[in-house]
């Protein structure tokens, strides 16, 4: 009893580490473990995996493989085998053609669905349509070819049940072309500096953020004078209005902007009145909506610390200077603004950060469009090159590799914020094993 | 200066720039129960047809109930792997000592200003190695295991305002440590307790993007990637369906903004002021 009290701090910390080390800190190591790799949706994530796909061929034949048996490795067979047999009872076969199979064809191998189906004319329960000659071919049918194998054994199994015994030296060529697994490589960084994306993403990247961050600290700042100024219930209600976008899900607030903009929303109607024609504003003017529906969220908070922070400067200041005569306007430049560096700085670096690294509202609102790339930025380009295109190529590393860029720029602001706060203060010894 | 009408004029003010704010959400609620003639904005009559979604499913879409029940269990799991984990650890590093303390510190510190969706890519193909991608379990742990370094900080946080007298009596009255955390310090800190499970409550309801990534089949949707669906479905421009369905989504979160408006509030500024 006495040890397990002794170790108490080590069960408080083990459930909170063990969770932030296996889905935090493993995956920052593995970000970076993986732009080394050629990984993507095409290679799988785990070791080995050989698929005879069409290009994989090709190679084949390029190599002093006997053109005889690369040809039969591309080819389909009909086995009447236990297996063939067993597919076929559960097909929608009729019955009586099925036991006239078992009978009679049981043990044949064709290696053409034509001389499949002239035996199977010649049954005398012989299937009717020629639906039904497809059902049976496609029960007994076997090719090695497009099929995924996860070790060479698997491979060679499917090979020796077609009747092909590749020998030693023929089955490592083989074995060799159609690996598909994933390999160590640089090219991946390589690409990331050649590539003709690259500069367009990073100008993108650039604009979205200096936008947004001026619009957002910007509206912060002028809402956290106004409400400053106003008597406590108004200010409390603005506050709480600019609260709501934060507090909202993302898609919901990204849909309500959507219906503001399309072409018979809020805005077209309105704009209708002063001979504005009707039209998806969204779509027309992408980087206005893109930076007043993200930096709308992110006022939020920068109202919020600046407000605190202003209520925090001491009254008699303020007093002393309406004492003084001094106009509002001079107020906040003289004494307000001065106070307020810190915060500002602070939440300048925040918005920074969590404007270069999310990509939610952006993917909800525009996912990069309209056209090409228009709004495409760094973290949303690593999302779709990894996880989500068009096109179906998932290409993991590259978007581990476009990912590291993000995680050695957070790395480095957190490391900063480190001295943001007073940190000696915060680990005070316990006075209790004092 | 005219003291009397600035006021006046920043309210006018103030009310212009928050204008599109309070528009989007009056118009949800509007939408949702009402049709409005083509071309015009303005109900015409009430309705209730919008919300058939509850009772007939949508083609191509799965059942809002099924959804919802996801989405539920996301959120309530996430929370007490949240709560769970950063009660004791936030405990520990604020009062008691052991080796590292002031790196762990640290660590929590960094990660909390990390900005983990850069993390993604690794965090997806992590889930494939470990067999958990597509499951429920595998979404709440990612989620609730971004959510701790936070929750760390703000339990802590509590912790520290809490009076060193409290453990001391209770020592000497001979309690074990333990004890004294589990009968005397966690009563203390309860209206923290509350205050981190309806912030980690409303953020794990309304995550978009681990779902949408780590889980997408229609068994483990969540709420937010089916009306994600539902907005990018060509077939369906019907926004007074779409806003039914979002305000059917929204109802708990506003529900919780509405009666703990002010604990919200401090849980923001309180997070990042350290």
């Amino acid at each position: 009893m006495r040890k397990l009290i002794q170790a108490l701090p080590l069960w408080f910390m083990l459930p909170a580490g063990i969770c932030v080390a296996v889905f935090y800190v493993i995956p920052v190591l593995l970000t970076f473990v993986f732009s080394f790799t050629t990984m993507g949706a095409d290679t799988g994530i785990l070791g080995n995996r050989y698929v005879l796909s069409e290009t994989a061929l090709v190679r084949l034949r390029d190599t002093d493989l006997d053109p005889m048996l690369v040809q039969r490795l591309g080819e389909k067979a009909f086995i009447f085998d236990k297996a063939g047999l067993e597919a076929l009872a559960g097909s929608a076969v009729s019955p009586a053609t099925v036991r006239e199979i078992e009978r009679r064809l049981a043990g044949k191998v064709y290696r053409s669905e034509k001389r499949l189906f002239a035996d199977l004319k010649r049954l005398k329960n012989r299937p009717r349509s020629f639906t039904e000659r497809k059902t049976i071919a496609r029960a007994v049918k076997r090719t090695v070819r497009d099929r995924e194998f996860a070790s060479a054994r698997e491979l060679r199994a499917a090979l020796s049940e077609l009747g092909i015994h590749p020998r030693k030296h023929e089955l490592r060529t083989i074995l060799d072309l159609t690996n598909t697994s994933w390999r160590w490589t640089l090219s991946n960084y390589r690409e990331l500096v050649s590539s003709q994306f690259s500069g367009k993403i990073l100008a993108n990247t650039a604009f979205y953020v200096a936008l947004t961050l001026v619009f957002n600290v910007g509206f912060a700042l002028a809402l956290a004078l106004m409400t400053f100024y106003l008597p406590q219930g108004q200010a409390k209600f603005f506050r709480a209005v600019w609260l709501i976008p934060r507090i909202s899900p993302s898609v919901i607030y990204v849909l309500l902007w959507k219906w503001f903009t399309y072409d018979s929303g809020f805005m077209s109607y309105f704009l209708g009145f002063v001979g504005v024609p009707a039209q998806n504003f969204l779509l027309e003017y992408p980087w206005t909506f893109v930076v007043i529906i993200n930096g709308m969220v992110g006022a939020s908070m920068g109202l919020i610390i600046f407000s605190s922070a202003m209520h925090a400067i001491p009254k008699p200041l303020l007093y002393a200077s309406q004492v003084d005569g001094a106009y509002p306007m001079q107020q906040v430049l003289r004494i307000i603004l001065p106070q307020l560096r810190w915060p500002i700085l602070f939440i300048t670096c925040y918005q920074t950060m969590s404007l270069l690294t999310s990509f939610e509202y952006i993917l909800l609102t525009t996912a990069g469009g309209p056209g090409f790339y228009t709004t495409e930025v760094w973290a949303l380009y690593a999302f779709h090159s990894a996880l989500s295109n068009y096109f179906g190529n998932f290409r993991y590393g590259y978007g581990a590799t476009l990912s590291v860029v993000l995680v050695i720029f957070g790395i480095a602001l957190s490391l900063l914020y480190l001295r943001f706060f007073n940190f000696r203060k915060l680990v005070v010894d316990p006075p209790i094993e004092n | 200066m005219n003291a009397r009408r600035a006021p006046w004029l920043l309210t006018m003010l103030l009310v212009m720039v928050s204008l599109p704010i309070l528009i989007l959400y009056t118009w949800l609620f509007v939408d949702s129960v009402s049709v409005s003639a083509p071309g015009s904005i303005w109900p015409k009559a009430f309705t209730l047809k919008n919300w058939r979604f509850l009772f007939e499913t949508i083609e191509g879409h799965a059942s809002i109930w099924r959804v919802t029940f996801n989405t539920l269990v996301f959120a309530l799991c996430t929370v007490t792997v949240v709560i769970g984990t950063s009660v004791t650890a936030g405990y520990a590093l604020s009062r008691l000592k052991f080796p590292f303390r002031a790196q762990f510190l640290g660590g929590v510190l960094i990660l909390h200003a990390f900005p983990s969706i850069s993390l993604i890519v690794a965090i997806f193909l992590m889930l494939r190695l470990l067999g958990l991608y597509d499951t429920l379990a595998g979404v709440i742990l990612v989620k609730a295991s971004l959510e701790i370094p936070f929750g760390i900080w703000v339990m802590k946080g509590f912790y520290d305002s809490v009076p060193w007298e409290i453990e001391m009596a209770g020592i000497q009255d001979g309690a074990s440590r333990f004890q004294v955390w589990r009968r005397l310090i966690l009563p203390q800190v309860q209206p923290a307790i509350a205050a981190l499970a309806i912030f980690s409550f409303i953020a794990a309801w309304s995550e978009f993007i681990l779902p949408l990534v780590l889980a997408p089949s229609s068994e483990t949707q969540l709420l937010s990637v089916y009306l994600a669906g539902l907005l990018t479905d060509d077939y369906l421009s019907d926004y007074g369906l779409l806003k039914a369905v979002g305000l059917f989504y929204i109802l708990p979160v506003m529900v919780f903004y509405l009666f703990t408006q002010d604990k919200l509030m401090n849980i923001y500024s309180g997070a990042t002021k350290g």
